[in-house]
């Protein structure tokens, strides 16, 4: 109990004066003047007023990831087998099952949270304690839901980017959503302390290892590594609250539209034939 | 007396017919066309055995054929395009397309033993056609791909590739545009940093 008390408090205090330091370090990001049009949208777009603050995070958890993440998680590509690598990922997903069918709930969406409950109840008894995924293979597939993306279903909208030290890229609603579903976790209350840390831990590598490719080639392959990551984390938000469904047309801000200078040459060249 | 609703209905089923006509041809070529793309690009860029050297040579060849990179090139630049200079959108379009070859050609690496499949697709825009398609790669979740291909004067070019929800064009444009904003709001800083992006091709 004051081992986990302890814990808490350092956790807690540690994150408060990271944050503190940040912001008076940085600062907010000084807007552009208004008369600069072009510089003044694109401010806006970005949508990252403490972007010094984000950066300075940002640095942090690459750190991090530098010296622990990634090492860690390339011991684990070389050395479990991938039939083991996917019995981890399904184990740490059945655990997710609870938190993923309140928030379908939450969300209105019974058949889905039906879906979950069949996923759950199957695969922690057949799928022995989830770690066979048999319910994919019975046509259930699986889903993922969380309470940022049942505030957003609420219309809550997500407000600045934040980058938040070792959770990474977020918004407000994001990090409320995290915390909500911490505490809707039966597991948080359920389970050990150790239990708990160790499972944050494999979800860090299980999660980095799926990605280990992607995240090496974009950094490789990028001008600004934040600046793609921000619009990376937008997208896949927005992807992951509409459940996949694609856009509309021009309906989301920064979806891709027809470039106005694209128009009239297009008219022009559909109207020809009619004029013939 | 039979024949005049006869001609009525005729003539409304022609006007009909005329007018999504070329909608619904301009789908289905659109379709093929990525179906066409997507066998291609799987076949050339995922044999087995190939180099690194090879698959960028093949890459370069079918990247223009798929791809409307000047198209793609001024969107992403987004709204700095109307205010850069005519020499400057020269310049940025070549470095652009260098770029797109040295980041995404060994992106294609391990294509074999995965299944490409056109959905279905549907008009998004009067010269625009958004195509669904899946790629299943055994014992993991399915990829959802989605092409934009703008059609005109009857050749295809694909616009924008969404995986997963995620579009390279908008992806691409964010960076520039916040590469621009951090050189102080210059077209020429991205060029600069494109430039040394590129230099070890």
């Amino acid at each position: 109990m004051s081992v986990r008390g302890k814990f808490k408090n350092w956790a807690y205090s540690t994150f408060l004066s990271l944050a503190c330091a940040g912001i008076l370090l940085s600062g907010c990001a000084t807007a552009p003047p208004p008369e600069d049009k072009e510089a003044t949208a694109a401010f806006k777009e970005a949508n990252d007023p403490y972007e010094p603050f984000n950066r300075a995070m940002w640095e942090f958890n690459l750190g991090l990831d530098k010296v622990i993440l990634r090492p860690v998680t390339s011991v684990y590509l070389a050395i479990v087998p991938d039939p083991m690598q996917n019995s981890v990922h399904n184990f740490l997903q059945n655990l997710r099952g609870p938190v993923i069918f309140v928030n379908d709930l939450f969300q209105g969406d019974l058949d889905r949270a039906e879906t979950t409950l069949l996923r759950f109840t199957m695969n922690s008894t057949i799928g022995v304690l989830g770690i066979f995924d048999v319910a994919s293979e019975l046509g259930y597939e699986g889903h993922d839901e969380d309470f940022g993306q049942t505030l957003a279903k609420g219309g809550v909208e997500p407000g600045p980017y934040l980058v938040l030290p070792i959770f990474g890229p977020s918004n407000p609603r994001d990090g409320v959503g995290l915390v909500a579903d911490m505490l809707i976790d039966p597991f948080t209350w359920l389970t050990p302390l150790e239990f708990r840390i160790g499972r944050a831990m494999a979800t860090a590598v299980d999660k980095r290892a799926r990605n280990f490719d992607q995240i090496n080639d974009m950094e490789k392959n990028s001008l600004d590594f934040y600046s793609a990551v921000r619009s990376l984390y937008r997208q896949k938000r927005r992807d992951e609250i509409n459940n996949g469904a694609p856009m509309e047309n021009n309906s989301v801000p920064g979806s891709l539209s027809v470039l106005p200078e694209d128009k009239p040459e297009d008219q022009q060249s559909e109207a020809a034939p009619i004029g013939q | 007396m039979h024949r005049k609703p006869f001609l009525a209905l005729g003539a409304f089923a022609l006007v009909v017919f005329l007018h999504t006509s070329p909608a619904v041809a301009l789908d289905g070529e659109a379709e093929n066309f990525v179906r066409v793309m997507g066998k291609k690009v799987f076949a050339s860029l995922g044999e087995k055995g190939i180099s690194d050297r090879e698959r960028t040579k093949r890459f370069t060849v079918l990247l223009p054929e798929a791809l409307d990179l000047e198209y793609i090139a001024r969107f992403t630049l987004g709204r700095y395009w109307r205010v850069a200079t005519e020499d400057q959108k020269i310049e940025y379009t070549r470095l652009f397309k260098k770029f797109v070859i040295q980041a995404y050609a060994n992106r294609f690496k391990g294509l074999s033993g995965k299944t490409f499949n056109v959905l279905h697709s549907r008009s998004i825009a009067a010269n625009q056609v958004l195509v669904l398609s899946e790629i299943i790669i055994p014992n993991q979740p399915v990829v959802r791909v989605n092409w934009r291909v703008r059609s005109k004067e009857n050749t295809h070019k694909i616009t924008d590739i969404m995986v997963e929800g995620i579009s390279m064009s908008v992806t691409q444009r964010d960076e520039f545009v916040s590469v621009i904003r951090q050189t102080g709001g210059k077209v020429s800083g991205l060029i600069r940093a494109l430039r040394k992006k590129t230099s070890g091709n």
